[in-house]
């Protein structure tokens, strides 16, 4: 007998009236991440491995992508070192974040299984690195006009917030789907991810100026980070002198 | 043909090959191309040849390196929209602001021929007024614009909301960069002190964002905190919408 309190919520209308296919390819996953996340997070293949490998394909291409845009500012090493370091400081973002993603997620009264909740994880990934991917061009403008750091950390982190708003409302659907009834919890995750990928942008310095180094060992909180380099600029390449304000970011 | 434009059909943008895209594109381009040519003339007839070439150039750059984020918010937002769809009701809102712009273009010819020459004692007072008066019929053109999209895309998508938020983050989107592109493709109304040129000596140096907040530190006497108060105060006003939002999803979301 079924006890109608387990019953999982009803799912928002979609207007597609064609399921999605058995068997997922790449580009089905790409469409129906975009069009139907709805679909998605309650098919059989959207939970699964294949869903996790897929998500990070295009999640690990969107943010290399991004990245690479970023390095343009400064050139040189950071044509290399910004896009790994945003593909690895996203993964490791996901991976510190995934237990407490676990336990928000029962918090929130959902069903879902630890392998669903890493491909819904790996889905918002995909769905952020996809969004920034969309703001890559406008941003590669910027990074060849601009020299100031604020603006362009401020730009970058702009488009990093949108993008991520449209990967928790991904999360939020995905959790509806499988019989969360509480948002709180959920809200709570979300904050709990947003201010650790804000902290990853002052732990992976620099990511927008140049260093002799790869990383940093000096500990700050991002907000004083972002304070200290608002007002500073990229050394001019016409300009020989180097100087030591370009090495904090 | 024009009228069409005007007042497009509620099923235009999900008819294939109907050849609307390629209208919208032609009327945008020559539109702007018209105007264009009577804003820059004032300065000189080159100016306005000039101008007549990047006012299009700006809508295509702005539209084609957006291109790609119009069509993901267009789909993520519930609009139903693929990328072709949103380039055209894109296309249909410029081109309706083109029109329009084109169809004033003989009066503001005529402005240009009757204001005071560059060279003349009352150029300063002549190129502030031009400036004022084709920033007013540009905003007015601009937001007959918005607003036709907003009702094309009412009558295209399910709810309000979702045309309303889609051409919200649209108008967004496109504005902020079209500012950008519009600082790249300067002069368009050519200063009367500065020679006359397609594009300023290193035209990708800067952008209008610093520009802006150059000009809000200079009239708010050299104070750096308080610009960047007011910057900071605008992304937490985003930050603050996009939480409603996000807010607003759940509940929606939510069954009863």
């Amino acid at each position: 007998m079924t006890d109608p309190t387990s019953t999982p919520p009803a799912l928002p209308e979609t207007d597609h009236p064609t399921s999605l296919p058995d068997a997922l390819s790449l580009r089905d996953f790409f469409e129906a991440l975009l069009r139907r996340p709805t679909d998605l997070a309650r098919h059989e293949g959207g939970n699964g491995a294949a869903a996790l490998r897929n998500f990070g394909i295009i999640a690990a291409t969107s943010m290399f992508v991004f990245g690479l845009v970023l390095g343009t500012f400064a050139y040189h090493e950071q044509l290399w070192a910004a896009p790994l370091k945003l593909g690895g400081g996203l993964i490791f973002a996901g991976l510190i974040c995934f237990p407490s993603f676990y336990i928000f997620s029962c918090l929130s009264g959902s069903d879902a299984s630890a392998n669903h909740l890493a491909a819904t994880l790996g889905g918002m990934l995909a769905l952020a690195g996809l969004l920034l991917l969309g703001f890559a061009p406008a941003v590669w403008i910027f990074t060849q006009g601009t020299l100031s750091f604020g603006f362009m950390g401020a730009l970058a982190i702009g488009s990093w917030l949108i993008a991520l708003f449209f990967g928790f409302r991904f999360v939020i659907t995905s959790l509806k789907a499988h019989g969360a009834r509480q948002t709180g919890p959920i809200l709570i995750w979300c904050t709990i991810f947003l201010l650790v990928s804000l902290q990853l942008t002052t732990s992976l310095r620099p990511i927008l100026g140049r260093s002799e180094r790869f990383l940093t060992d000096e500990k700050k909180f991002f907000l004083q980070h972002w304070a200290e380099s608002m007002d500073q600029l990229l050394p001019n390449p016409d300009d020989n002198t180097e100087t030591a304000n370009s090495k904090s970011w | 043909m024009f009228r069409t434009q005007i007042h497009p059909r509620p099923d235009s943008l999900s008819l294939p090959g109907s050849g609307g895209l390629g209208r919208a594109a032609l009327t945008t381009t020559v539109g702007f191309a018209v105007y264009g040519f009577t804003v820059g003339y004032w300065r000189s007839p080159v100016m306005g040849a000039y101008v007549a070439l990047k006012m299009p150039l700006l809508i295509a750059c702005t539209l084609g390196c957006n291109g790609v984020l119009n069509g993901l918010l267009g789909m993520l937002l519930g609009s139903n929209l693929g990328f072709r769809q949103s380039l055209h009701a894109l296309l249909s809102a410029f081109a309706i602001s083109a029109l329009i712009l084109g169809s004033l273009a003989p009066v503001t010819f005529f402005l240009a021929w009757n204001a005071p020459p560059p060279d003349s004692p009352q150029a300063a007072s002549a190129h502030a007024a031009y400036l004022l008066t084709h920033t007013a019929l540009i905003a007015i053109a601009g937001l007959i614009g918005v607003l036709r999209l907003g009702e094309l895309l009412r009558r295209h998508c399910r709810s309000r909301v979702i045309a309303r938020s889609t051409v919200t983050a649209w108008v967004a989107g496109n504005a902020f960069l079209g500012a950008q592109f519009s600082w790249i493709l300067r002069p368009f109304f050519g200063s009367p002190r500065l020679d006359v040129a397609f594009l300023r000596d290193d035209p990708m140096k800067g952008s209008f964002y610093e520009a802006v907040f150059r000009s809000l530190r200079h009239t708010l006497g050299g104070t750096d905190r308080i610009a960047i108060a007011v910057g900071i105060l605008g992304l937490s006003l985003t930050a603050f919408i996009l939480i409603r939002q996000l807010q607003t999803q759940s509940i929606k979301h939510k069954t009863p």
